[in-house]
């Protein structure tokens, strides 16, 4: 009689055990759970937290003139083209009532008071050339249209490029070099590489 | 009779032994089951710790996927504020280069005034961080702020491009 009681207790004392164990792995689920929808909606907010990246614009990483040559007739312009663009590509939680994101750009070497674009040649930082900056396609460039840098620079941000509200926003330009600034040279003291920086800063504003 | 109780007796014995080490192997096994916030690191999302550099950065900005273009040029990322307080030395900012870029990074974080907080190391696309660390601590106020993006040839000499500065307004409480 004893020992069945023993066993019975044994038992009882067991199941006790197990049924804690599994009360327990099922408090562990759901709060597994409770992480996973926390992780959803993070990834689903929008309204970034100090910090975040609020939005995304698209520069021009380089601009490449390829390869210009000395016209022989110095009074007649001689352009050369080269397209561009920037873009607003993505934007979280910007209040378009409210806010825009202004877009600069300046020559990386450029200082308050000139209006200068230039590539410079990489062997010898004294020869360089200047180019302009437009904000519209070279088919629309006509006689009177200004380019950016048709004034000095008043702010040291740079010139004032282009307020993005939308996402998808896009401004195709023309950078415009005029080979005209080639003649005079004897083509010896000139050849060889040339490159030139542009900065484009972007802030957020008041609308 | 004597040997009635003896063998009694051993069968309790056993039966005790048994009942022990059910108990205990038991208890072994919850506390095995229940221990809390052992996670193992492998799984755990890397939040990101100062200074590290992650292969996995990504802007956390949700992609225009209507557009299949492949579209030209960099994708610089932009900023609204960033936070922290007097004396701390790192910033929650998230420095990096989006996945879909082809050139490198080299991001300065800077005060309008030159005063120079943090530079990175190259940054590869799809690498950055979650936070930086400071050169130097600022004391409470409102600062206009830079990210400065040298954007630079995956060459092995950095050979430089264009650049951009994301602005923002850095908060010291």
């Amino acid at each position: 009689m004893k020992t069945k009681k023993i066993i019975t207790l044994a038992l009882a004392a067991a199941m006790a055990c197990a049924s804690a164990v599994s009360v327990s792995a099922a408090q562990l689920t759901e709060t597994e759970n409770e992480g996973k929808t926390e992780v959803k909606a993070h990834i689903d907010g929008t309204t970034p937290e100090p910090g975040d990246v609020s939005y995304i614009i698209t520069i021009p990483d380089v601009v490449d003139f390829g390869n210009l040559t000395q016209p022989a007739d110095s009074s007649v312009n001689s352009y050369k083209d080269v397209s561009y663009s920037v873009s607003l590509d993505e934007v979280n939680g910007l209040d378009t009532d409210k806010n825009k994101i202004a877009v600069y750009v300046r020559d990386q070497t450029a200082k308050v008071g000139s209006d200068d674009f230039v590539i410079t040649n990489k062997a010898d930082s004294t020869k360089s050339f200047v180019y302009d900056v437009y904000d519209v396609t070279s088919e629309n460039i006509s006689e009177t249209t200004e380019s950016i840098n048709v004034n000095n620079m008043t702010k040291a941000i740079g010139y004032r490029f282009h307020d993005f509200t939308t996402q998808g926003d896009r401004v195709d330009g023309t950078l415009r070099l005029n080979q005209t600034q080639l003649c005079g040279y004897d083509i010896t003291d000139i050849i060889g590489d040339y490159s030139g920086y542009m900065v484009f800063r972007s802030r957020i504003e008041n609308a | 009779m004597s040997d009635k109780k003896n063998k009694n007796k051993k069968q309790k014995l056993i039966i005790v032994l048994l009942v022990l080490i059910l108990i205990i192997s038991t208890t072994a096994l919850a506390v095995l089951l229940l221990r809390p916030g052992e996670e193992q690191p492998e799984n755990k999302p890397a939040k990101g710790v100062v200074g590290t550099i992650k292969d996995d950065w990504d802007t956390d900005v949700s992609q225009d996927e209507a557009s299949g273009e492949q579209k030209k040029g960099t994708r610089i990322p932009g900023y609204s504020s960033a936070e922290m307080k007097e004396g701390d030395t790192s910033l929650k900012l998230r420095v990096g280069n989006p996945k879909e870029n082809t050139v490198g990074f080299i991001a300065t974080v800077r005060l309008d005034d030159g005063t120079e907080l943090y530079t990175s190391p190259l940054l590869k696309p799809g690498q950055g961080l979650e936070e930086i660390p400071l050169n130097k601590t600022l004391s409470k106020g409102k600062y206009d702020a830079v990210v400065y993006y040298q954007c630079v040839l995956l060459d092995g000499k950095n050979t430089p491009l264009n650049a951009a500065e994301s602005a923002f307004t850095l908060i010291v409480n």
